[in-house]
């Protein structure tokens, strides 16, 4: 399964294959840093509101695709809150790999990370953070990259399918 | 001098993220004015944003979320761009701390700060990564400069020069001065706790959900 998270609320891109579509649908809740995904209701967000569920839904799929506006390097503050919402996808213990702190896996799926960014004006130096953070997020999710893909709008976009 | 001492955790009490800055406070003295701002949700008020207007230089202290900046604080990042006032030549600093023990991994998070200054014409000014955050609540009773927090307080206090003398310097990181093994295995104890505590087993740590 292809996992999109995306921060365009009509979004219309195709997608290939087998997938689910996390977008803004009702106000999101910004993660409280309570830990209650991980040892309170272990896998799941404490949080109802609809956006509580995409650490289970990272565990179940192959490819995880974000399309957002950048923001400094940065992925947009909803989509953001949703990844913030779902790091109960690792366990909570710690492993050491390739010499650093990262988390256990939970699950066993290998995720292929890759990021469609969008903005009028992504500097060179954006670009560079947005693609060491995409790296950085598959260390922590055991994961593999796929690439980052930079659009000057949304409607850009319009000739990819995911 | 007024400087801004910015909370950009979610948590309203006990945040490693205001353990650091209280210790910033005790380094910065009290020739300077301190103005603190708590950023717990998205939205920034516009008192908030009056105040922060009237400040020389702000320092953002936060912890690492995936890597980068929390979710609501990048909405309060984009407000502030928003609202800043162009070619102001506030200096810009950030403590951001994180879980894991290597405090290099706040990298990117600082480089995003960095990246705002930039689109802000703030002037970046250098900042701390600190690994092994999580561990700061509980030892938050020693006195500054010493225990498993000296390292961390040594890059404080020179980070608190820096902005006393409108400085940029080069990021620092550093980690609890606590073997890793062990902070590996008291965070682990503290999660099994903390589920029980919660009417839960240890063994639901690693519950998979269908
Ligand atoms: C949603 C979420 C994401 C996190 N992501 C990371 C991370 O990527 N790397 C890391 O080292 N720690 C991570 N942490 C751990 C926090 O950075 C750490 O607990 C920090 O000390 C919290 O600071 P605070 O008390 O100031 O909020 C994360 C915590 C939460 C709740």
């Amino acid at each position: 399964m292809k996992l999109i998270i995306t921060d365009i609320e009509n979004f219309s891109i195709p997608v290939e294959g087998d997938h689910k579509i996390i977008k803004p649908q009702g106000n999101i809740q910004h993660c409280i840093g309570c830990f209650g995904c991980w040892a309170k209701t272990p896998g799941k967000c404490v949080l109802l509101d609809g956006y509580e569920e995409t650490g289970r839904d990272m565990g179940k799929c192959t490819e995880l695709i974000i399309v957002s506006r950048c923001h400094y390097g940065s992925v947009s503050p909803f989509v953001k809150m949703i990844q913030d919402r779902a790091i109960s996808y690792t366990h909570a213990d710690f492993v050491i790999r390739k010499g650093e702190m990262h988390h256990k896996r939970r699950y066993k799926n290998i995720i292929t990370l890759s990021s469609h960014l969008y903005g009028e004006n992504i500097t060179t130096i954006e670009k560079e953070t947005a693609l060491e953070l995409l790296k950085a997020n598959a260390e922590n999710y055991d994961g593999l990259v796929k690439d980052v893909y930079f659009y000057q709008s949304v409607e850009d976009l319009g000739d990819v399918v995911l | 001098m007024r400087i801004a001492l910015i909370n950009g955790s979610p948590k309203v009490k006990n945040s490693s993220s205001s353990i650091l800055l209280e210790d910033l406070k005790g380094y910065l003295g009290k020739n300077v004015e301190i103005v603190n701002v708590e950023l717990h949700s998205p939205v920034i008020t516009k008192e908030d944003i009056e105040e922060l207007m009237k400040t020389d230089a702000w320092v953002f202290s936060c912890p690492l979320y995936v890597d980068g900046i929390p979710g609501h604080l990048l909405s309060c990042l984009i407000q502030l761009e928003e609202s800043c006032v162009k070619n102001s030549k506030k200096h810009i600093y950030g403590i951001v701390n994180c879980g894991f023990y290597e405090g290099i991994q706040a990298k990117i998070a600082l480089k995003i700060l960095q990246n705002w200054c930039l689109k802000t014409g703030y002037i970046w000014s250098g900042g701390i990564g600190v690994g092994g955050g999580g561990g700061l609540a509980m030892i938050s009773n020693m006195k500054p400069g010493q225990g498993p927090k000296a390292a961390i307080d040594r890059a404080i206090e020179k980070l608190a020069l820096s902005i006393l003398k409108n400085d940029i310097t080069e990021n620092q990181y550093v980690s609890i001065a606590f073997p890793r093994f062990l902070y590996k295995m008291a965070a682990q104890l503290g999660w099994r706790q903390m589920i029980k505590a919660n009417g839960g087993k240890a063994k639901d740590l690693g519950k998979k959900l269908d």
